[in-house]
C-alpha cells in the first residue's frame, strides 16, 4: 500500500474483538466473486440471472446497465441488504451467500457504501454522521476526534463537520457520506449511483475523489449509468443486461445506446 | 460500557434534537397518567365517603330491666371479641332516660306519657359500630345465642336492615364501578402509549435503516429508542407527581371542607403512598414503552 504521509484508507486498524477470524481473513485478500448469482424478486422477476464475475483487490470497476438491469442489486448483494436467490458471493475467504444477520454489522464494517440519496442521518452533524460509522465499531472517542476531521479534511470538508445534511449542498450532502464510507478505512468501497442526484461539475469532482481514494489501494465498485463518468475513468466496465453480464472489459466503454 | 454510553448520549440527543416529537410523546403521557390519577383520586374519595357513611351506621341492641349490668358487661365482652366490630359503648338506664327527656323537653305530651308509666321505662342498651356496614347482619345474629337472647328486649336491627343492604349494595357497586372505570381507562391509555411510540418510531424509519447499513447492530440501533421510552416515562411522572402536588396543595382544603366530616386528605394519601404508586405508573410507562418501541422497530430492523 502506498503510504502518502497523510490518512489513508487502509485494511489494518480496525478495533479489537469487532471482528471475528472469518472477517480478519477477509481483510488480507478482498477481492469480491460472484459465481452464478441470482436473485429472483417474486413472483417472477430475475433482477439478475447466473451473473459470475471476479473484482480484484485495488481494482475500480464501473458497473453499469439501464435502469433494471441489476447493477443496484450487485451492490446491495456486497453489503447485505439483499439475499441473493442462488449462487455464491465471497469476499476474500468469507463466502457471504448465506451470512447469518448478526454477522451483516461485521460485514458491512468492512465495507463503504456511498448511496445515490447520501443515506446520512438528518439529526447528526456531518462530523457526528461521519463518526458513527466509528462509534458502531466501538473505536474510542479519542480516536474518532483524531481521525474524522482528517478524513472530512480529504474531501474536501474539513470546515463544515458542524453543519446538519440540510445545511449542505448536494455534492457535500455526498462528500459527508463517501467520509463515512472511508472513516473506518475498509478495503471495498461500493458506490450506487453516487453522481445520480448531482449535476455533473460537482459529479466529475466526486468521480476524482473516488480515483483518488482507489489510488491509495481501496477497492471500487462503482454503479452508474452516467455515460460520461464510465467513459472519462478509462478502467474496467462490467456491462449488465437484463441481469445477465453483456460485457466485462479492461478499459472499457459506455456501451449502451 | 462504551457502547452503553454511546446509546444514552443517542438517546438524549436524539431527544433535544427531536424537540417536538420528544414534547408530544411526554404529553401522552402525562395525559395518560392524569386520566389515571383522576381514576384514583375519585376512588379514594368514593372510598372515604362510602366508609364515612358505613362508619355512622350504629345498631342499639336493648335489654329488658331485669338484665344486670354484669350481663350486659358479659354480652359487651362478647361483641369486642369479634373482629367485625369497631366500637361497643354501653349505656346505663338512667343516662338513656335522660338522654330521651333531654331530647324531648319540648313536647309536653311525651313527656307527660313519660310520667305515666311512673318510673324508667328505659332498660340497660350496648350501641355497637362495626367495620363495615355489611357485618352487621353478622353481628346480631351472633347474639342469636340463648345464653343472651333472653336478655334482649329489642335490637333495632329492623328499621336499619334495608337501609344497610341498600348502602353495602351501594359500596359494592361504587367499588365495582371504578375498577370498570380503572380497567377502561387503562386500556385506553395501553393503546395511546402504544400508538405514540409506533408514530415516534415510524418517524425514525429510515435512519433505523441507514444505522443498519453503516454497520450498527440491532442493539445498537434499538438501544438509544428503548432508553429515551425509559426516559420519557421519567419525565412523565415526574411532570404528574409535580401537578399532583401543587393539584392538591391548592384543592386539598377545599376538599377536605367539602366532604365535612369525611375522613379524606388525598395529600396525606398520596405522600403515604408516593412511592409505589408513582413508581407503579413509572414502572407500567416505561414497560409499555420498551415493549412497544421493541415491537415497533422489529421490522425496521430487518435491512
Amino acid at each position: 500500500m502506498r503510504e502518502a504521509g497523510v490518512w489513508i484508507p487502509a485494511c489494518a486498524g480496525m478495533t479489537e474483538g469487532a471482528i471475528n477470524e472469518r472477517v480478519a481473513r477477509a481483510i488480507i485478500l478482498c477481492m469480491i466473486t460472484f459465481k452464478n448469482v441470482t436473485k429472483e424478486y417474486p413472483p417472477k422477476t430475475h433482477a439478475l440471472a447466473g451473473v459470475s464475475f471476479r473484482i480484484e483487490a485495488g481494482e475500480f470497476v464501473s458497473i453499469t446497465g439501464q435502469s433494471g438491469s441489476g447493477k443496484s442489486t450487485i451492490a446491495k448483494l456486497i453489503f447485505a441488504e439483499e439475499k441473493l436467490t442462488s449462487g455464491h458471493i465471497h469476499i476474500g475467504d468469507w463466502d457471504i451467500s448465506n451470512v447469518r444477520h448478526s454477522d451483516i454489522p461485521i460485514l458491512r464494517r468492512q465495507i463503504g457504501v456511498v448511496f445515490q440519496d447520501f443515506k446520512l442521518l438528518p439529526k447528526k452533524t456531518a462530523f457526528e454522521n461521519v463518526a458513527f460509522a466509528l462509534e458502531v465499531a466501538g473505536e474510542s472517542n479519542k480516536r474518532i476526534r483524531e481521525v474524522v476531521p482528517h478524513v472530512l479534511k480529504i474531501v474536501g470538508l474539513g470546515e463544515k463537520g458542524g453543519r446538519y445534511p440540510r445545511q449542505l449542498s448536494g455534492g457535500e450532502q455526498q462528500r459527508v457520506s463517501i467520509a463515512r464510507a472511508l472513516v473506518h478505512r475498509p478495503k471495498i468501497i461500493v458506490a450506487d449511483e453516487p453522481t445520480g442526484n448531482l449535476d455533473a461539475i460537482t459529479a466529475r469532482e466526486i468521480i476524482e475523489l473516488f480515483t483518488r481514494i482507489n489510488d491509495f489501494g481501496t477497492t471500487i465498485v462503482l454503479v452508474t449509468h452516467d455515460r460520461d463518468i464510465v467513459n472519462g475513468l478509462h478502467r474496467r466496465v462490467i456491462t449488465l443486461r437484463d441481469g445477465k453480464v453483456a460485457s466485462d472489459a479492461e478499459k472499457g466503454k459506455y456501451l449502451l445506446a | 460500557m462504551r457502547s452503553f454510553f454511546r446509546i444514552i448520549r443517542f438517546a438524549l440527543q436524539s431527544m433535544m434534537r427531536n424537540f417536538w416529537l420528544s414534547f408530544v410523546t411526554v404529553s401522552v403521557f402525562v395525559l395518560t397518567l392524569v386520566t389515571i390519577n383522576s381514576v384514583i383520586i375519585l376512588n379514594v374519595l368514593a372510598n372515604a365517603s362510602v366508609k364515612s357513611v358505613e362508619g355512622r351506621v350504629q345498631v342499639t341492641v336493648y335489654f329488658t330491666s331485669d338484665s344486670s349490668e354484669g350481663t350486659v358487661k358479659n354480652v359487651q365482652g362478647y361483641l369486642l371479641g369479634l373482629s367485625q366490630v369497631k366500637e361497643v359503648s354501653y349505656v346505663k338506664a338512667e343516662e338513656a332516660l335522660a338522654t330521651f327527656q333531654i331530647i324531648h323537653q319540648n313536647d309536653p305530651v311525651i313527656l307527660a306519657a313519660l310520667d305515666e308509666v311512673n318510673g324508667n321505662p328505659f332498660g340497660q342498651a350496648l350501641k355497637i359500630r362495626a367495620y363495615n356496614a355489611s357485618d352487621f347482619p353478622f353481628i346480631l345474629e351472633a347474639l342469636e345465642t340463648p345464653e343472651y337472647k333472653p336478655f334482649i328486649k329489642e335490637k333495632n336491627y329492623d328499621n336499619y336492615e334495608s337501609a344497610l343492604k341498600v348502602l353495602s349494595d351501594f359500596s359494592e357497586k361504587v367499588r365495582l364501578g371504578f375498577l370498570i372505570l380503572a380497567l377502561f381507562f387503562g386500556f385506553i391509555a395501553v393503546l395511546i402509549v402504544f400508538n405514540t411510540i409506533r408514530v415516534a418510531i415510524y418517524v425514525h424509519r429510515e435512519e433505523i435503516g441507514i444505522m443498519k447499513l453503516v454497520g450498527a447492530n440491532d442493539w445498537f440501533v434499538r438501544g438509544p429508542f428503548l432508553c429515551e421510552s425509559i426516559f420519557y416515562a421519567l419525565i412523565a411522572t415526574g411532570i404528574m407527581a409535580g401537578i399532583i402536588a401543587a393539584t392538591l396543595s391548592f384543592a386539598n382544603p377545599y376538599i377536605v371542607a367539602f366532604f365535612q366530616g369525611v375522613d379524606v386528605d388525598l395529600v396525606a394519601y398520596y405522600s403515604a403512598n408516593a412511592v409505589p404508586l408513582f413508581g407503579a405508573q413509572f414502572g407500567i410507562l416505561a414497560f409499555l414503552g420498551l415493549g412497544t418501541t421493541a415491537f415497533a422497530m422489529r421490522r425496521y430492523l430487518r435491512v
